[in-house]
């Protein structure tokens, strides 16, 4: 099997995407048979939607039913520094990206991408933003974590299923490369404007885990199921877990068609999960006991189809009560709206700092929305009121720390480079220097 | 916060500790080995284990009203319990101690069953144990604890750094009174130290019988023990029986501290393990109180931590009479992960009833 180039070329690929660079790229792009992503159209703004995050329509959907999430992924966490943009600065900025989408189709074959700011940025305006965005700054959301708070200014989210594409846009956006898919590049580039505060990387779909477990916080006997999409060993993102996008979306102000970005950075300690837990208790903890015993999810869960099925749990404080764990889902029941959730999950799993990690991305139309979810994940009702523990038996609580909270706006895509905080007040200022 | 030598805080050392050292000879930490096979025929109680071992004590601080003491042990077996189901957790080969951040309310001594300890290690500010959430746990001579086993790739000092929340609602008097703590502590990991730690083999004869290992006592760290049902306060009702588990029921005329209205009375229930007297935090009870076949009271019985009575279970009821039939339902066990001894009891409870 090691002499296949497939192989030898995919397992490459994996890894450079988490070390980044030029250099990594070009030991990809040399290594074996270049792959074929078709171009971006030639004024991507004509033809991509006003909402950025609008990714569903451009992913195609797995057998199960489930929209399928591209498998790569690069997190560019940009700061501005002191002061104001300038028109030319957006110029840049806006010139920046669309040098990428024209370089590569909007899909999971091609790029998919997303830029996103934080409250922190917003704050350098003597406007606020305006009321139809709830952007707060994060903070603990539970008591028993301590996150740094995730300061930087904006934040690029590159998604594609070749790692070499969103390893290309990145190089493109940092103004490394001249040429991208045979689609000349601008000059312009979103380093002139930002620094690179920070690059995160990472890995959803089947097989990528099981490939990158080779780190700390996964036991060294290889315990991630082959076929698992995730670490923890289980299919998360069920299609009916997940809201629409249009749930998710600003539906008023100048920001509507934009979106609130949640992104934590979770580590994972899975020696207890799988080296002290059986299968049966991972399945309660992540599903419901009554999945469990009734050995309703196989393997990563693919038999679920695209519906966890989880009428048949029960009531979450009943079952704490009676079997004294309770499932992660099942705890997330009673925040759904018209039985859909109120985030849309884009998460990932990471090998940031050679830890297994996570990086819980969320969309939603508030933070809020957020917040409430994150708290029925807490379950401190019923932590209080039964024998399921802060952390023990409380669905998959155990075994996560949360290190880092961040709060975004995903401006529309009219408003992707460098917004000010309140449009309106800056369209009508422009308009009187107009008519003065 | 002072550093003793580890070896001052050796503690349940027998007087056949030495014999017990003499067996150790050779045995390589690295080896699950060190622990012999477990007793056959274990009965669903609490049952004496095959063997003892010390503890060693490293540094101790205070923060936010609570005081932790971080102690180790050799890597053991242990069970974790989901429901009414245990699994047993072997000794990995990589395992370097048992680690076991003891951390108690400072000015009660009270060990707190609503906060889960986080443990950090690092070496030279790299990451070795990165964000370890240990169970918490019930052994023979610890009582009530979190724990886990780590590994550490190899001898050296290493910085330990213990997280606790500020803990839950249901807490009366100054354990109301705290905040989320750090400690930080050196740990100077010396596998020939640990290895000098007593192990002690307990008689063939006895291992398997009805009873438990004692409990150790610790300088410096409060007893782990439950109040004797004397030492309870209010009127102390009796004691009743459930999964080789003894529930001690008192009420207090007072019940404002927990929730109630003038008027009304508290029950509280405070189970413990038999012989050493450990609380049993981390179950799901219920109750009814009838009198005259008329039921008074029929709810959750929910955990509490109070200075006086400690890990305990109550309600608020509108009164208590002599001869009022209490029946205390365990809706779920222990969830807590059991070291041996423990492992088969406090599983399967039946109702149990106490004429008041």
């Amino acid at each position: 099997m090691s002499d296949s180039p497939g192989i030898d070329r995919r397992a490459f690929v994996k890894s450079a995407v988490a070390i980044g660079g030029a250099a990594a790229l070009s030991a990809c792009l040399d290594r074996g048979p270049s792959i074929d992503v078709p171009r971006g159209p030639e004024e991507p703004s004509a033809t991509f939607p006003e909402r950025q995050h609008a990714w569903n329509a451009a992913l195609p959907t797995t057998d199960a039913g489930n929209n399928h999430h591209p498998r790569h992924r690069v997190l560019l966490a940009l700061d501005y520094g002191d002061g104001t943009p300038t028109d030319a600065e957006r110029e840049t900025v806006e010139a920046a990206l669309a040098g990428v989408e024209r370089a590569y189709e909007r899909s999971a074959a091609g790029l998919l991408l997303t830029i996103s700011y934080s409250p922190y940025y917003f704050d350098r305006f003597d406007d606020d933003l305006p009321e139809s965005v709830d952007l707060p700054e994060p903070t603990a959301l539970s008591s028993f974590e301590d996150p740094d708070a995730d300061a930087v200014d904006a934040i690029v989210h590159l998604a594609s299923d070749h790692g070499e594409v969103v390893m290309g846009a990145e190089e493109a956006l940092k103004g490394e490369l001249g040429e991208l898919n045979g689609v000349s590049q601008p000059e312009a580039a979103l380093t002139d404007v930002f620094s690179l505060a920070e690059r995160r990387t990472g890995f959803v779909g089947d097989g990528l885990p099981a490939e990158n477990q080779d780190v700390d916080g996964v036991p060294d006997d290889d315990p991630v199921p082959e076929d698992a999409p995730l670490y923890m060993g289980f299919e998360s993102a069920f299609d009916g877990n997940q809201p629409t996008e249009d749930r998710v979306t600003i539906q008023q102000g100048p920001f509507a068609g934009g979106t609130t970005q949640q992104l934590s950075t979770l580590t994972l300690n899975l020696t207890q999960w799988y080296e002290q837990d059986t299968r049966d208790q991972r399945v309660s903890k992540m599903f419901c006991p009554h999945h469990a015993q009734n050995d309703v999810v196989e393997g990563a869960g693919g038999n679920l189809g695209s519906d966890t099925r989880m009428d048949d749990c029960g009531d979450p404080m009943e079952t704490a009560r009676r079997e004294g764990v309770v499932g992660h889902s099942q705890k997330m029941v009673d925040v759904r709206e018209d039985d859909t959730p109120i985030i849309l999950r884009r998460d990932f799993d990471s090998t940031d700092r050679d830890h297994a990690g996570l990086h819980f991305l969320s969309l939603q139309r508030t933070i809020t929305d957020f917040v409430t979810t994150r708290e029925a994940m807490n379950g401190d009702q019923i932590d209080s009121d039964s024998a399921v523990g802060q952390r023990t038996n409380n669905g998959i609580l155990q075994y996560i720390n949360t290190v880092r909270r961040g709060n975004f706006l995903v401006p529309p895509r009219s408003l992707r480079a460098l917004p000010p905080a309140d449009p309106r007040a800056t369209a009508a200022e422009n308009a009187e220097v107009a008519n003065a | 916060m002072r550093k003793r030598s580890r070896r001052a805080f050796l503690a349940g050392v027998g007087a056949t500790g030495v014999g017990g050292l003499a067996g150790c000879l050779g045995f390589e930490l690295e080896s699950s080995s060190l622990e012999p096979s477990l007793v056959e025929n274990r009965p669903d109680a609490v049952y004496v284990p095959t063997h003892t071992e010390g503890m060693a004590m490293g540094e101790m601080g205070s923060d936010g009203g609570y005081s932790c003491a971080l102690t180790y042990s050799y890597p053991h077996r242990f069970w974790t319990v989901t429901g009414s189901d245990t699994t047993q957790v072997e000794v990995g080969s990589d395992d370097a101690l048992h680690l076991m951040p003891v951390v108690w309310h400072s000015e009660t001594g009270v060990i707190p069953s609503d906060v889960s300890p986080r443990v950090d290690v690092t070496r030279d500010g790299e990451s070795v144990v990165d964000g370890l959430n240990p169970w918490p746990m019930l052994a023979q001579q610890m009582g009530y604890h979190f724990g886990d086993n780590i590994e550490l790739p190899e001898a050296g000092e290493y910085t330990v750094t213990v997280s606790v929340g500020a803990g839950g609602e249901r807490r009366t008097g100054p354990l109301a009174d705290t905040a989320a703590a750090e400690f930080e502590f050196t740990l100077d990991y010396q596998p020939s130290e640990l290895r000098d730690l007593p192990f002690e083999d307990i008689a063939e004869a006895r291992q398997g019988t009805l009873g438990a290992a004692e409990p150790m006592q610790m300088d410096m760290v409060p007893t782990m023990q439950a109040p004797t049902a004397d030492d309870l306060p209010g009127t102390v009702r009796g004691t009743t029986e459930s999964g080789d588990a003894q529930f001690v029921v008192t009420t207090l005329d007072d019940a404002t501290r927990f929730g109630g209205k003038e008027g009304q009375q508290y029950v509280a229930v405070s189970p413990r393990t038999p012989y050493n007297r450990f609380p049993l935090p981390q179950m799901s009870l219920s109750a009814t109180l009838s009198r005259d076949g008329e039921t008074r009271f029929d709810g959750y019985l929910n955990e509490w931590l109070g200075p006086d009575l400690g890990i305990h279970y109550g309600a608020v009821v509108e009164g208590v009479a002599a001869g009022d039939e209490f029946t205390i339902t365990v809706d779920s066990p222990p969830q807590i992960s059991r070291h041996e001894g423990y492992e088969t009891a406090f599983l399967g409870m039946p109702d149990t009833t106490l004429t008041l």
